[in-house]
Formats: C-alpha cells, structure tokens, sequence
C-alpha cells in the first residue's frame, strides 16, 4: 500500500477550481487569507467566481480588481486601519457588482448548516436589520415547533471549493492552525473540496506530537500546497505579522485601474517563487517574523 | 492617585469613559484591532476590573499587551489561554448572552439604536459602500450593554434614520430584554462631545455627561434628532494622572489611540510613523 500524497503544486489549483465554482476563503480581517492561491487564482486566469467571505480584507478586494468574480457574499470587506477596500468599493459604487450582503453571524451558522448537511440552521438572528429584507432568500423567519418562539433561520451555504491557509501539514491532509482560524473550518466541513496552503509540509510524526494543534483532519482536505509566507501581505499568527508597508503600497496602487493593473504584474503576474523577492526578500521576511514574536505583557 | 490630570486629549477622556464601562469579571469581546476600544478596555484590565475576560481574534482570556497596530494579533495570540474558532465563540459567548459589552460603531447611527456599517444613500445605487457589519449588526442586541464609540460627533453620524439598518439593539427596556432572553441593559454612546444613553424604546438618547468645556447647545447642533437634556447636566470625569500616565506609558507608547481622531488624509503618514517607531525599537530603522 501507498501512503496517500495530497500535496500539490500552486498551478494544480485548476484541478479543483473551475470558473464559476463559488469559493469559500478562510482566513479573517488582515490575518491568514490563503494569498499564494489568491494569486494563483488570478494568474491562472479563473473568472466567474463567486467569493464568500465572512471578514475579508486584501484577498476579496485582488480577487475583485483582476476581475475574476462575478458576485460576492460577505458580512465584511475592509482593509482596517488602512482604508476601505479601494476595488471593492469601485466595483460596488460604479460597476454594479453584484453582491450578497449578511450579517456575519448568519455567514458562520449558514456553513454550519452546510457542514451538518442540513438546509438551515436556527437562531435569535437578526431582526429589524434590513439585511434580512434585501436579501429574503438568506432569512427565514420561523417559528420554533417546541416553544413558538419567533427565530431566524440561516440558509445552509455550501462552497464548491473552501481555501484555507494553515501552519503546517503532512502531506494526507492533516492540518494545524496555530493562530486566527476565523471561520476556516466551518468553510472546510461545508465545501464539497478543499485546498490548505500551508507554511510548511511536515511528517505525520511531527503532527502527532501536538494533536491538540490540528484543527482539519485529512478526510476534509483534497490537496495541500506548501506555500512558505503563503499569507503575506497578510499575517500568519503568530508566526508573522501583516505587512503594513506592503499594504500602503496596495492601497496607493488599488487608487485606480491603471495603477492596480501595474500591481498585478509587479507582484502577481510572474511565478509566486519570485513573490518574496519583489516584497523585499528574507529581510522583511525576517522583520515581519520578529515583529510577531516582540510582545510586551503588561 | 485621585490627582486629575491637567492635560489630557479628548481621545484620552474618551478611553477613561469607556473603561468606566467596564465592571470587574466582564466578558469583553473586541474584534480585530480598533485602538480605541483595545486601550479602554486594557486600561479597565490592568486597573479596576483585573478579572475581566478578554477574547479577540481566536485568543480568549488573552494577557493585556501594549498596543500596536501590526502586533494585536500575535500579542493576543500569544499570550491567550485558550483559542476559538469563530462559531465557538458565536456558540460559548454571543448567542446566549454571555457577553458583557463589544464597543462598536459605524458610519450612522439613530435615535432607535439602529447602526448603518453598510451603505450611504440607496442600497442599490450607494454614494458610499461601507465595509459591513461583520458581527456588529446582531451583537449589540446579544451582549448585556451596548456601547458605542464616535469621536466625531456630528450630523452625518447621528441621523434622524439610518440609510441602511444594517443592525439594530431590537430590543431596548428591560423588561422586554429579558422577555427576550437578554439581559438588561443600556445603549450608551460616548462621543467627541459627550455620554449619552438611551435605556428605553420610547424614549430619546439622554445626555448623561458634557465632556469639560462642552455645552449641551453644542451637542444639540451636532445631532440630528432630539435629545433628553435634563437640566443639569454631570461634566464627564476627567482622566486622572495616574490614567493618562498609563495609557501614555504602558498601554500605548506609540499612540495608536490618536489615529481614530486624525482626518482622513492624514491617517495613513501618521500609521506609518508609528510603524517606523516600532521598527526602531526592535532595532530595525
């Protein structure tokens, strides 16, 4: 017998990812979106996506300024202290993306709902909130069959494709996550396949010395990538931070079409080997690293 | 210690406001970083309310740090003693009640406890398209207070109506909290300007205090619905010495605080001298 090898190459992505899929994107403001298949995405030229995201920061606004989604579901887009998302808010103001907005809540328990395979879940959800009113078919208002409380019910969402970034693997699928894992695993168990980039591909020994660490089982995986910085611009917690003076760069260059296009081919249309060199090598590498690792307690 | 200080900034009264808010063995839920809200509710930590458990990012009950921008979340990380996923935290915390107070605040808000994080104008032809809500829209009706933070208090924020409602407290008297299944509580907005709450359906936000030097006229003119103003009116308790030493020294050495209070076009130079400050200090330059 073969030990099963789900480790791929970032080009294999389009074995899973086809246009069209709706994709479901782990990671949560601007810690651990899976960048490297971001970028991939883009590169390999994937259109007609649907994205879901729950707080989605750089990784929905790229995805939107290269043009490979057609509708998008999020609770949140924002890229925090830096700013609004520029692409995100261009595509929404002026082009007319098409978008489903919930609240974030209904967002995690609908994946929920996917991931137990049932077409709803319950919850003292959100009424009086308009969302609920522009978007009937996400809200249902129901009433409890035991006690005739008035409830929501959050519809089940169910991804084609879940991409998460985590710490490490080994190469059947078994992931840890030591930092933010925002919504990653709900993603994981709704999506009908999943893609992990990871930090670094590992041996099934070394996962089985810290169990408690592994956050998806294998059988909830289809191809791992071991994508080093895989994050970035985004962080990776705790093993590195977000890096704020790539983002400034974003920002500045997401400012317009034209410039965002020159973004693209600086940092995204070229092989992700070359990535590290263009943000500025192993010395910000080594920055971002150090900077997760000096926390002052009080 | 009582000494009050004799120079402060109106984001410093505000952070002694809110950390006024916060009782010991609070449950306080903070997202991703907003220094505001991060450095009141570490301030409350580390001086009158030791025993408050502080869950953000996946961290839960995580040691207070010194604020920064770009380390938040590995400080919390770090120092957590446990790590949730999110619909952990939705299923230990939010859904039943458990939280005590998350600080929020949004582009819009009304005298009905309605919050707008989503659209300015039409939903469908917006002027501006906000970020969202993420939890904001169902948590202030989950956790026991809502609070609120607007260090621009003025008439684009405090609108008669929101655009958009993106959430809404829903259910405001106490009696009707607990009917509900909440527990009771205000919703209190601390502001530029002022405190005010608002503790039933029917009745309007109240000014409880005027920030030093600020009139109720002022505050009248700057909103956009109709106030409670009772006839004397409390001046909000200034930060004592001891409160500006703290957050100026150990809270917030690079003063992220100020970053909410700069105009926009001046937000991102004045992050990136913060950034190059905590460059230097880990001896990068």
């Amino acid at each position: 017998m073969t030990t099963e090898n789900k480790v791929g190459k970032l080009g294999d992505i389009t074995k899973i990812i086809k246009d069209g899929d709706k994709v479901a994107i782990g990671g949560s403001w601007l810690g651990g979106h899976p960048m490297a298949i971001i970028r991939e995405i883009i590169r390999s030229g994937i259109k007609n996506l649907t994205a879901i995201t729950v707080v989605g920061s750089v990784d929905i606004d790229m995805l939107i300024g290269a043009g490979c989604l057609s509708r998008l579901m999020f609770s949140f887009v924002s890229m925090e202290a830096f700013g609004l998302a520029p692409n995100f808010r261009r595509a929404i103001e002026k082009e007319g993306l098409p978008y489903d907005e919930l609240t974030g809540l209904a967002v995690i328990i609908g994946l929920e709902a996917g991931g137990r395979n049932v077409s709803f879940l319950p919850y003292r959800g959100p009424f009086g909130s308009d969302l609920v009113k522009y978007r009937p078919e996400f809200y249902k208002e129901i009433d409890c069959p035991f006690t005739g409380e008035k409830l929501i019910a959050a519809a089940a969402i169910v991804p084609d494709v879940a991409i998460i970034h985590g710490t490490r693997a080994d190469c059947t699928g078994n992931v840890q996550i030591e930092g933010t894992s925002g919504t990653d695993l709900e993603m994981m168990r709704a999506a009908k396949k999943r893609i992990v980039s990871v930090e670094e591909v590992v041996s099934g020994e070394e996962i089985r010395r810290e169990p408690l660490k592994t956050k998806v089982p294998k059988f909830q995986v289809d191809m791992v990538i071991e994508a080093p910085l895989g994050a970035h611009p985004c962080s990776c917690a705790p093993d590195y931070v977000f890096d704020p003076w790539h983002i400034m760069k974003y920002m500045q260059a997401a400012s317009s079409p034209e410039t965002f296009k020159q973004y693209l081919d600086e940092y995204v249309m070229k092989p992700e080997f070359e990535y590290l060199d263009a943000i500025g090598g192993m010395r910000q590498a080594a920055v971002l690293k150090r900077l997760a690792r000096e926390v002052k307690y009080l | 210690m009582t000494q009050q200080a004799e120079d402060y900034t109106v984001a410093e009264l505000m952070c002694v406001a809110i950390a006024r808010e916060i009782e010991d063995g609070d449950v306080i839920v903070l997202g991703s970083f907003t220094p505001l809200a991060y450095a009141s509710y570490i301030l409350a930590k580390i001086t009158h309310a030791p025993n408050s458990t502080l869950l953000a990012y996946a961290a839960v009950d995580f040691r207070p740090f010194a604020l920064s921008f770009i380390r938040a979340e590995s400080c919390a990380t770090r120092g957590a003693a446990c790590l949730w996923t999110m619909l952990e935290d939705l299923n230990s915390v939010h859904l039943k009640g458990r939280g005590d107070v998350e600080a929020i605040s949004s582009i819009q808000a009304d005298q009905h406890g309605n919050i707008n994080l989503s659209v300015v104008g039409d939903y469908n032809s917006p002027k501006l398209r906000g970020p969202g809500g993420a939890g904001a829209p169902e948590v202030i009706k989950m956790h026991r207070k809502m609070l609120g933070y607007f260090p621009n208090h003025s008439k684009m924020t405090f609108v008669p109506q929101v655009d958009v409602i993106t959430g809404t407290r829903y259910v405001i008297g106490a009696e009707e909290r607990i009917k509900a299944g909440y527990r009771p509580g205000p919703i209190r907005y601390i502001t530029g300007l002022c405190v005010m709450a608002k503790e039933e359906k029917d009745k309007p936000f109240k000014i409880e205090s005027l920030h030093p030097g600020v009139t109720a006229e002022q505050v009248m003119e700057n909103t956009g619905f109709d106030l409670e103003v009772p006839k004397d009116i409390p001046t909000t308790k200034k930060p004592t010495a001891e409160q500006v030493r703290l957050l100026r020294e150990e809270v917030d050495p690079y003063g992220t605080v100020q970053f909410d209070f700069k105009p926009g076009k001046e937000r991102l130079g004045y992050l990136n001298e913060i950034l190059n400050k905590e460059l230097q200090a880990i001896g990068y330059d």
